[in-house]
């Protein structure tokens, strides 16, 4: 086990857990805000990556970017006042059922439209490639191209995919930028008064319905955002969305419901829990331990979350006395 | 309540009947379960006639099992699970291993499957039946979720055939004769009949009671000094037994493990089913169970691979405007005709918390998660 291949692990778990923190956060804002568990955001992050390949094939890249979370945001507020929103008095499984019979509707329809089997999404120029780490006296020969990062501890260089660092990148700006407007805007205020108590808010004369569309309706961006980045890495294919949602759940349960702060740290846990059991199971020599770590890179994230659960019911920072 | 109490409480003879009866068992059951048992005995002959085929009826019988048992769980209990395939799953890669290396014989293949379901339910229980509503849904699927993972991983692949599922099975028999087709049928329905006798014993008895309680007011029934987690295992349980006998009978109908069996989207069925026929009544679920295989089978035929779109545009037509699923499509139909229908709560109405959850709610002030 070299430096290099521990750095190249850590930077894994980053970018795995990067998609999980985007998903877990557009459901912990809406669980939150209006205490609605999507079973649907799978969807949306697959309405996204298709939107993105569709986008990018006709339009180009650049404007996918933008776009494609924009159609999200309108697509989740027309999902909220189209549907969820007559579900806010019905019980909390009738919220389960149909958010995930839509989950289903719209895993069926991408099938029906795209087919059943992966579709290639091709990197922009700019984005292809490999990226170089090199450390301190490293010789890196002219001739390999692509961006060049120091990194003092590196022994010699390393190479790790260009996308999937922009993926940590953006991930990481989607969030501090997400954080910034709840914390220093007034909307945001809104909404973080929201999640403590949407009672007393209506109360105070605030519109909490309208700005529930738009949490909602940000939360689907959010997906957005995470299917443009993350579908050439995920796959573009139907039952991506599920595949994904199941995990993102967990990362929420972990972290504790409705605190976005222990979503992005049981992100953060999960993906790198994945990224070094996954590089011990590839460097193990002894088969009978490889195999045994080959086993526990599948159901490892399962395992943390069953660690955490038993010592502390509520998730790492979930709120005293909700879903404790 | 008090009624159902009473009656179960004093047992012995019925009113109106010179007969002693079973304490559970009245003779309106009596006769519910006599025509049940000839609709279910006969499916392969009115069957073919609705454009299925005789197989058909088996694959609607296993099902049907499956769906009753999650009703246990979900229409009596309160309990929405997401990962009932586990159970179905295990029986049926537990049932398929002992068919390919230990016997060709049902018996044990069953028995064993029935052993490891058990373990198996009772651990998923530990972790997940400590919370309800949300957390409950999300917890079975997460562990469903991960049975599926280990399953196909590359290190049981040699046990469980990895993404080919199991294959290479004896064809199932039974003190040493081979099963055919019609036998395997009997069987099953044999099964589903006495499932479906057990689950109304089941809903009247005193247990049955407790349970319904459990979906009442959790926090109440907590708060008369009642082991509500006891209770909520026995149903978990109760409910994964049924399904794992479903897995179990589905690789003896089709002696095959597909690794889809253990996979969330059969999860997503038995709750589809259960909601599209009318959750809380029992005999809706069977019903949502046979309109589901038909449709699959029967409905495909005419409109191709889309027939899933159009059951997801069902099912969330249901849970939007019918949340009592086809059940409640006849009592609205006799209400219309003029008869009499007793008022039923419509679907599962939110759990309140336990005792502890509330005491801490309380002690931080808010008290609004719980009004609706």
């Amino acid at each position: 086990m070299t430096i290099n291949s521990i750095f190249l692990m850590l930077v894994t778990g980053l970018q795995l857990g990067a998609i999980y923190a985007l998903i877990a956060t557009g459901l912990t804002l809406i669980f939150g805000t209006l205490g609605v568990v999507n079973f649907a955001h799978g969807a949306l992050y697959l309405i996204a990556a298709y939107a993105a390949v569709v986008v990018s094939n006709e339009l180009g890249f650049g404007l996918a970017i933008v776009l494609v979370p924009i159609i999200l945001f309108v697509v989740g507020i027309a999902m909220e006042r189209g549907l969820i929103q007559f579900f806010y008095r019905r019980p909390h499984t009738d919220q389960i059922l149909v958010t995930f019979g839509l989950a289903i509707v719209v895993e069926e329809l991408m099938r029906w439209i795209f087919g059943a089997n992966n579709i290639p999404f091709a990197l922009p120029a700019w984005g292809s490639g490999q990226v170089l780490f090199y450390g301190l006296g490293a010789v890196v020969p002219e001739a390999i191209p692509g961006l060049r990062i120091p990194m003092p501890f590196v022994n010699g260089f390393v190479f790790f995919p260009a996308w999937r660092l922009l993926l940590i990148i953006v991930t990481m700006l989607t969030i501090v930028a997400l954080f910034a407007m709840l914390q220093f805007t007034r909307f945001g205020l809104v909404v973080r008064a929201g999640m403590r108590d949407p009672e007393m808010l209506r109360f105070l004369g605030v519109n909490v319905t309208q700005r529930f569309a738009i949490v909602f309706g940000l939360g689907a961006l959010i997906a957005g955002i995470a299917g443009v980045f993350g579908g050439p890495v995920t796959q573009v294919s139907p039952p991506v969305g599920m595949a994904l949602l199941v995990p993102s759940f967990l990362v929420v349960v972990i972290g504790g419901m409705g605190s976005m702060f222990g979503a992005l740290l049981a992100a953060l846990l999960i993906g790198m829990s994945l990224s070094f059991t996954t590089g011990f199971a590839a460097a193990a020599g002894d088969p009978l331990l490889k195999d045994i770590l080959t086993a526990l890179q599948q159901i490892v994230i399962y395992l943390v979350a069953v660690v955490v659960l038993l010592i502390r019911p509520r998730g790492l920072f979930g709120k005293k006395g909700v879903f404790e | 309540m008090s009624e159902v109490t009473e009656r179960s409480a004093l047992g012995g003879k019925v009113a109106g009947i010179g007969v002693r009866l079973p304490t559970l068992l009245t003779r309106r059951d009596l006769v519910v379960l006599v025509v049940f048992a000839i609709a279910v005995l006969t499916m392969p002959t009115w069957l073919v006639a609705l454009g299925g085929y005789e197989a058909l009826a088996t694959k609607i019988v296993i099902w049907a099992i499956f769906a009753l048992g999650f009703d246990i769980l979900l229409g009596l209990t309160g309990y929405l699970s997401f990962g009932h395939a586990a159970f179905f799953g295990t029986a049926a890669y537990v049932t398929g291993l002992s068919l390919k290396h230990l016997s060709a014989d049902i018996l044990p293949a069953m028995a064993l499957s029935f052993v490891v379901v058990l373990v198996v339910a009772l651990a998923l229980g530990v972790l997940t039946l400590r919370r309800s509503g949300i957390y409950f849904a999300i917890l079975t699927l997460a562990f469903a979720e991960m049975a599926h993972a280990l399953v196909l991983s590359s290190t049981l692949q040699k046990w469980t055939g990895g993404d080919n599922g199991l294959t290479g099975l004896a064809s199932p028999s039974l003190f040493g004769s081979r099963l055919s087709d019609h036998s395997v049928f009997y069987i099953c329905s044999a099964l589903l009949i006495a499932g479906y006798v057990f689950a109304r014993v089941l809903r009247r008895s005193p247990l049955g009671l407790m349970l319904r309680s459990i979906k009442e007011n959790q926090m109440r029934l907590e708060y008369t000094g009642v082991n509500v987690f006891a209770y909520k295992m026995a149903a978990f349980v109760v409910s994964a037994m049924y399904a794992g006998l479903a897995g179990s009978l589905m690789v003896i109908y089709e002696p095959y493990v597909a690794t889809k069996y253990l996979y969330w989207s059969t999860s997503g069925e038995v709750v589809i089913m259960s909601v599209i026929g009318g959750v809380g009544t029992l005999i809706g679920p069977i019903f949502g169970a046979g309109f589901m295989l038909y449709f699959e089978n029967v409905v495909q035929a005419f409109i191709g691979e889309q027939w899933k779109l159009l059951l997801g545009i069902i099912f969330v037509a249901i849970v939007i405007f019918l949340p009592g699923g086809f059940a409640d499509l006849g009592r609205l139909g006799w209400k219309a005709m003029g008869g009499v229908v007793r008022s039923r709560r419509h679907n599962v109405p939110d759990m309140p918390g336990s005792v502890e959850e509330d005491r801490r709610r309380r002690q931080r002030g808010d008290l609004e998660e719980d009004d609706d």
